[in-house]
């Protein structure tokens, strides 16, 4: 097997377990429902696989890491993963932020963002309204109990409304869930 | 499964009432709002709870929501544990001050709730084989990782919340 990665990095990785995963042949029907598994549907990471060691949370979890993420209107999919990418970037969640960071450039055909990201990290210099998302979902995920009301503020002068902010505070904070799960659980290494 | 909720936890934390702008807010985003409510029932009350009572969830929710001075949270989680059994140990415990000593069981989880929470970047296979040391499962281990991650996110849609609510 290929050495963990420690850098934050683009290239395609896969993710290694410290806790053993649920074996697919052995599951409950509990464990099955949560997976979502069906004769049709049998690929199942191993992430999941690892989660699924606790059926009923992954359960509920599943639809609202995909609402958040994936729901109509509100803030464009693009501005999301730039909240899940600050967030990956504080907790240094390399193999969210890479997964993440491609979904972006996918979306928004804007592979300059992530690139001054990856380049400068937290102190990435972004255009205006990247910027201001990047910077709110900094703040909040570094320190929750002292956000910058400028950061917020900066929220509305680049133009988003009331149920953009939420959605952005729901990206920002699904990866606070996310992280800690991912970046404690295992680790990536190099797809071979 | 997990009984459908009644009341919604950060509504309820928040103090948000039909006349409330962001309960309306969060009522656009029904379904995640759901789930959310679902999350912390499945965190802090599942239906199968194995080796972590409810009131030792409800003192380690109330630890997290303290270490981030989550002032809401944490007098939530506090009720909760009276509610479900409260102990001196368990009080102790959601303390965030509070470092054990002599049990060394109570000490490494309580050590990975207080690093995960605060500072996840540094989180190492070393953590988890320490949890492994002192006699907890696979299952012990991803139930403690999802409640640690659960109320952390709990405590940042809280924050972010509060910034609608009061800007």
């Amino acid at each position: 097997m290929s050495e963990a990665v420690h850098e934050f990095t683009l290239e395609p990785l896969d993710w290694q377990p410290y806790v053993k995963p649920v074996k697919l042949d052995e599951a409950t029907p509990e464990q099955l429902e949560a997976l979502k598994v069906t004769p049709s549907n049998t690929k199942v990471s191993n992430y999941v696989l690892v989660l699924a060691n606790e059926a009923e949370m992954l359960a509920e979890r599943t639809p609202l890491f995909n609402d958040i993420m994936y729901s109509e209107g509100g803030l464009s999919r693009g501005g999301r993963e730039i909240g899940a990418l600050a967030a990956s970037f504080v907790n240094r969640c390399i193999y969210c932020a890479s997964v993440h960071a491609n979904r972006y450039i996918q979306l928004e055909k804007r592979p300059e963002v992530v690139d001054e990201i990856y380049r400068r990290g937290l102190d990435a210099d972004l255009p205006d309204f990247e910027q201001a998302l990047f910077n709110f979902g900094v703040d909040l995920t570094a320190h929750p109990d002292n956000v910058g009301a400028y950061q917020f503020y900066h929220l509305r002068e680049v133009g988003l409304d009331d149920l953009e902010i939420l959605d952005l505070i729901h990206s920002i904070a699904i990866f606070g869930w996310a992280n800690r799960l991912m970046h404690t659980l295992g680790e990536p290494h190099l797809k071979e | 499964m997990t009984v459908p909720p009644k009341t919604d936890v950060i509504d309820a934390v928040l103090g948000l009432d039909s006349s409330s702008p962001v309960l309306a807010l969060r009522e656009r985003r029904a379904k995640l709002k759901h789930f959310t409510q679902t999350s912390h029932d499945a965190a802090l009350l599942p239906a199968e709870p194995g080796n972590f009572s409810y009131a030792m969830r409800a003192a380690l929710a109330a630890r997290i929501a303290g270490l981030w001075k989550a002032a809401e949270l944490q007098a939530h989680y506090k009720a909760q544990l009276e509610e479900k059994g409260s102990t001196p140990d368990l009080r102790s415990i959601a303390d965030p001050g509070f470092r054990p000593e002599g049990d060394k069981r109570l000490a490494a989880m309580l050590a990975h709730v207080d690093l995960v929470t605060l500072k996840p970047k540094e989180a190492r296979r070393a953590n988890i084989e320490a949890l492994y040391a002192v006699g907890l499962d696979d299952r012990d281990i991803v139930t403690l990782a999802g409640l640690i991650a659960f109320v952390n996110y709990q405590v940042l849609v809280v924050a972010g919340l509060k910034m609608l609510r009061d800007n």
